[in-house]
């Protein structure tokens, strides 16, 4: 059995967890804690010590009780780190542990989407990014709420609400910006206007799928978006329309995708640095 | 003791100066001083040396320099450091530089010798060939032939006789110089964390500014800092950096691989002080010692002609185990013929090897480094969960 942590420092928010793994990630994995913190222009590095802090201090062990502690997102050279993977390698084991059925995972972050297809392993396979525009990511999604004076939390349940949804440009947030505030001075409702949004995401979301051939199977939403109502319901229309045999998922948990299989692989180290005998200096 | 901190902010400094203040200053501090430039990958320092030259490398103008004459002179499928190299001099940052060398790499570099004996008339500039053939009869009559020439064209520049014992001097000082940055690169190998990459990389830009002697000083002083400096160990896989041997990186892209999650524990920049694997003998005639030095124990690179393709990769497979490595990540400039035709023969040997591999590209000034924070920290992951080892 080993305890270790998982910090994901993603552009919005960071999510932590601790766990305690059996057999490097191949038994029993048992939550021991989970945490939350919006970064709200707060520092980083700091604030991403202090959630580590607090998520050890909840799972009642100590900081010298984590046998290793891992790092995914923009967490590269945080010091108190024992290791760093990278996203998309997180966000696949993450996925699968959430969901062992899945073959394709979703991760919707604030600044990018990204479709990944993995094994049962959690091996990722294959992947595709949306390229740098921000139209289909989560921070394009808050900057349309606060100019709608909605919170982040109404987007979803109004989205389901819409019954005439128009959807916006899929290119170009500025473009989409634009088409919003058009849609507001016609008087479109706010509901048809989150849902179109909804809608053009999906529409890229589901472009990445089948760009790296996912056609059937379980799909696991993952990172900040995933659990907004909305977007899940656009995205298994979207799925319906391009006629494709997936099932589309989403999990409580989805959020700490990245941290859970930060955490994962961090166990998966820990058994194989003792296996080398390397475990002293690295920990 | 200096702080590892005040060293490695020292190189910086000297890094980032594009107006080559320290070479300036070890000029103006006595008459008569002379500076000669030279390009990569390796030209012999020692000569310069024992005229009481300042050698200075000149590797491009980095990602800090606005390029808008530079590109006048080359197609625009030409690497970048010839465009930046001749950026400096019209923009008269070397104007206080007496000679040039421009060793034999490519074509490009050779064509920038010829551009320069036609912008600078009155400076000394020379191509400087090395030999092909590795037989001593052959090659190294050659060779001979060659370090006299340019020995009497930098006592041209001198305006005096560089005596064979000023030669056999100088071999010992830059052997010890070779010592200090092997021990550096061994040191590295066995705990990069702590001598990150960019740090051995500033060290080894200072040498081609600072006096052989102040480098030496340097490194001896970097050693012990780092030594003492306590740092913890991250769970990183080990990699082997290929290609960077003529243009150089930006300093974020080496940050980059090792934020990614690579401890790179070998690499085959600035090559010119590791080009020759032991020490030179200082005793006998100099010359043939540097020239037999070049042809029977010279590093074997992309950037060396290989006459027999079945040891093609060879050095590299050895570096890995030697040095311990997991993998190689293979990053060469743009349009860099040298490194690229090279690759593919290397990666293969790599492949036969069952080593892993990765290989991308960059120019002197790319700024956009998230695709390579990509490719590098996929590659750590997919050696530190997915090998055999």
């Amino acid at each position: 059995m080993a305890i270790t942590a998982g910090i994901d420092v993603g552009t919005g928010a960071i999510k932590a967890v601790v766990f305690e793994v059996e057999n490097g990630g191949r038994g029993e994995i048992k939550w021991l804690s989970k945490r939350t913190e919006k970064i709200r222009r707060r520092d980083q590095h700091k604030l991403a010590h202090d959630t580590f802090k607090d998520v050890v201090g909840e799972a009642g062990v100590t900081e010298g009780d984590i046998a290793y502690t891992a790092t995914t997102g923009e967490a590269e050279n945080l010091a108190f780190a024992t290791g760093h993977f990278y996203s998309m390698t997180t966000h696949a084991r993450g996925g699968v542990h959430l969901k062992p059925s899945s073959r394709a995972v979703l991760d919707i972050g604030a600044l990018h989407g990204r479709a990944i297809t993995v094994d049962g392993r959690g091996k990722v396979l294959g992947y595709r990014m949306t390229s740098q525009c921000a139209s289909g990511s989560g921070q394009f999604l808050e900057n349309i709420a606060r100019y709608l004076g909605i919170t982040q939390d109404e987007i979803g349940p109004l989205s389901l609400q819409a019954d005439d949804p128009e959807k916006v440009s899929s290119i170009c947030a500025v473009l989409a910006e634009t088409d919003v505030i058009n849609m507001v001075s016609r008087q479109i409702s706010t509901s048809n206007i989150l849902k179109g949004i909804h809608l053009s995401m999906a529409t890229r979301l589901v472009k990445l799928l089948r760009v790296i051939k996912v056609t059937e199977g379980d799909l696991l939403l993952t990172g900040g978006l995933a659990l907004d109502v909305g977007l899940l319901a656009a995205l298994k229309e979207t799925i319906a329309d391009f006629k494709i045999d997936v099932n589309a998922f989403s999990h409580p948990d989805s959020i700490y995708a990245g941290a859970i299989g930060a955490a994962i692989w961090g166990a998966f180290r820990h058994e194989k640095l003792a296996q080398l005998g390397q475990l002293a200096k690295a920990s | 003791m200096q702080q590892v901190s005040e060293i490695i902010d020292y190189c910086q400094t000297l890094y980032e100066d594009l107006s080559f203040a320290a070479a300036r200053e070890w000029k103006a501090a006595e008459q008569g001083r002379k500076v000669v430039g030279y390009m990569p990958v390796y030209v012999p320092r020692e000569l310069i040396h024992a005229g009481g030259m300042l050698p200075l490398g000149i590797l491009g103008g980095g990602e800090d320099l606005e390029v808008i004459h530079g590109d006048a002179y080359y197609q625009s499928y030409i690497c970048r450091i010839p465009r930046s190299t001749v950026e400096l001099a019209v923009s008269k940052r070397l104007d206080f530089v007496d000679g040039m060398l421009f060793p034999s790499i490519c074509d490009v570099i050779r064509n920038l010798s010829g551009m320069w004996k036609l912008m600078y008339p009155e400076l000394y500039v020379r191509y400087f060939d090395v030999p092909q053939n590795y037989k001593d009869e052959i090659g190294g009559n050659y060779y001979v032939h060659e370090l006299q020439e340019l020995r009497q064209g930098l006592e041209g520049i001198c305006g005096r006789t560089i005596s064979d014992d000023d030669i056999r001097r100088s071999i010992a000082v830059y052997n010890e110089n070779r010592r200090l940055v092997n021990a550096v690169y061994d040191f590295r190998a066995r705990e990069p964390w702590k001598a990150p990459s960019w740090h051995v990389y500033l060290l080894m830009r200072a040498g081609m500014i600072l006096p052989v002697e102040a480098h030496s000083q340097l490194l001896q002083d970097y050693l012990a800092a780092a030594a003492a400096d306590d740092q913890p160990m991250r769970d990183n896989c080990r990699v082997i950096l290929q290609g960077m041997f003529c243009e150089q990186p930006p300093l974020n892209l080496i940050k980059s691989i090792e934020f990614a999650g690579c401890y790179i524990v070998d690499d085959d920049c600035m090559l010119v002080g590791r080009w020759l694997l032991r020490a030179v003998p200082a005793a006998g005639d100099p010359i043939a010692n540097l020239a037999r030095a070049f042809l029977k124990y010279s590093t074997e690179t992309a950037a060396k002609y290989e006459p027999d393709g079945s040891r093609k990769g060879r050095y590299l497979i050895e570096a890995v185990r030697q040095r311990g490595a997991e993998g190689v990540i293979f990053a060469a400039p743009s349009f860099c013929d040298p490194a690229l035709l090279d690759r593919p023969m290397l990666a293969n040997a790599l492949t036969r090897e069952n080593i892993p591999h990765i290989s991308f590209k960059y120019a002197e000034n790319s700024g956009q480094m998230q695709p390579i924070r990509e490719q590098a920290g996929t590659f750590a992951d997919s050696i530190k969960l997915w090998s055999e080892a």
